[in-house]
């Protein structure tokens, strides 16, 4: 299994309260909070032209909605199985950026966790998480 | 992570039904893919968002942003956090929420966690005043407040300070807070930027 290492976060989707209220249900059209789902940056080739991994260096297999990927937590070896309902995060936003836990460290937006999923495998609170996806 | 907790269900059962042998597994379901204890894609059951309508006690209920109703306890082992890691007594009726726990078999939710109004933004800074960012979300202003002495930021990784000079207009951030319902603004407790 080929695994590629970043920083994962949460976003919300699907009927929501506050600031989520105007997001919708994603790329996909199944997004919702509360389901075990995930955004991936490279969800079509339209998706890859606004996330552009690969300025960034890291180069992704296109996957489209549905595919599923694991996550892993490297701060804690939780992990997580979901499936692809949206496009993001924009990686190329914040090339280089770099998330730690002691010396597990990982670099780049990789994927974002609607927070049903993330939470199963860290706090919301924290925000960004280094991560190892298994894209096999 | 899987494999034990197969493993655990495997022998609550077998205690459960009286079991007193176990028998070989044909090789193939053996080596079978690993369950899920949810599928991916679908809803969890040990998971509540939405916004409180009423608490009584510990219990929480709670209308989902779907239309779904859901009761969630509150114990005293729940952590809860609104803008910082507090006390059950700072949630009130109106807050959204979302919850982690184990679902009973009555249909409550027994909380582990509860994050109370949290919110986790993408935006672009479009202005910064004393205090305060004005922020752009999917074509949305969103006014953020610093809490002063609760307020970090993160710059490119590096650990959060209560400095925010470096942060600048029009630059990309992403904001952790606590949506305030009477306004429909935020407070900060985290900002991740790059520099």
């Amino acid at each position: 299994m080929v695994a590629v290492r970043g920083e994962m976060s949460w976003f919300c989707c699907g009927n929501a309260w506050g600031p989520c209220g105007s997001t919708g249900h994603g790329a996909c059209g199944t997004c919702n909070s509360g389901s075990r789902q995930h955004a991936w940056p490279a969800a079509s080739q339209a998706c890859l032209d606004i996330t552009r991994p690969d300025l960034c260096g890291i180069g992704l297999t296109r996957r489209s909605c549905g595919f599923r990927h694991r996550t892993t937590n490297l701060c804690n070896g939780a992990a997580v199985t979901t499936s692809i309902a949206d496009c993001g995060p924009r990686t190329r936003s914040f090339c280089g950026e770099r998330s730690c836990c002691g010396a597990n460290c990982a670099s780049n937006r990789l994927i974002d966790l609607t927070p049903s999923a993330y939470s199963v495998i860290a706090s919301l609170s924290t925000g960004l998480r280094p991560v190892s996806v298994d894209v096999g | 992570m899987t494999t034990k907790l197969d493993r655990r269900v495997f022998l609550t059962a077998a205690v459960l039904t009286g079991a007193t042998a176990v028998g070989s597994l044909d090789p193939a379901e053996a080596f079978a893919a690993p369950k899920f204890d949810v599928e991916p894609g679908a809803p969890d059951p040990n998971f509540v968002e939405g916004r409180i309508g009423t608490i009584t006690g510990t219990m929480l209920f709670v209308t989902g942003s779907d239309g779904v109703f859901n009761r969630v306890r509150v114990t005293g082992a729940t952590s809860v956090w609104k803008l910082t890691p507090t006390s059950f007594e700072k949630v009130a009726v109106g807050d959204g929420l979302y919850a982690r726990g184990v679902r009973m078999a009555d249909g409550v939710l027994a909380a582990e966690s509860l994050w109370v109004n949290i919110v986790n933004i993408e935006a672009h800074i479009s202005s910064i005043g004393r205090n305060v960012l004005h922020l752009e979300h999917h074509g949305s202003k969103i006014v953020a407040h610093v809490v002063p002495g609760t307020t970090a930021t993160v710059y490119n990784g590096t650990p959060a300070i209560s400095d925010m000079s470096l942060l600048k207009v029009g630059g990309h951030v992403k904001v952790i807070g606590a949506w305030i319902p009477d306004t429909n603004e935020i407070q900060i407790a985290t900002v991740y930027a790059g520099v």
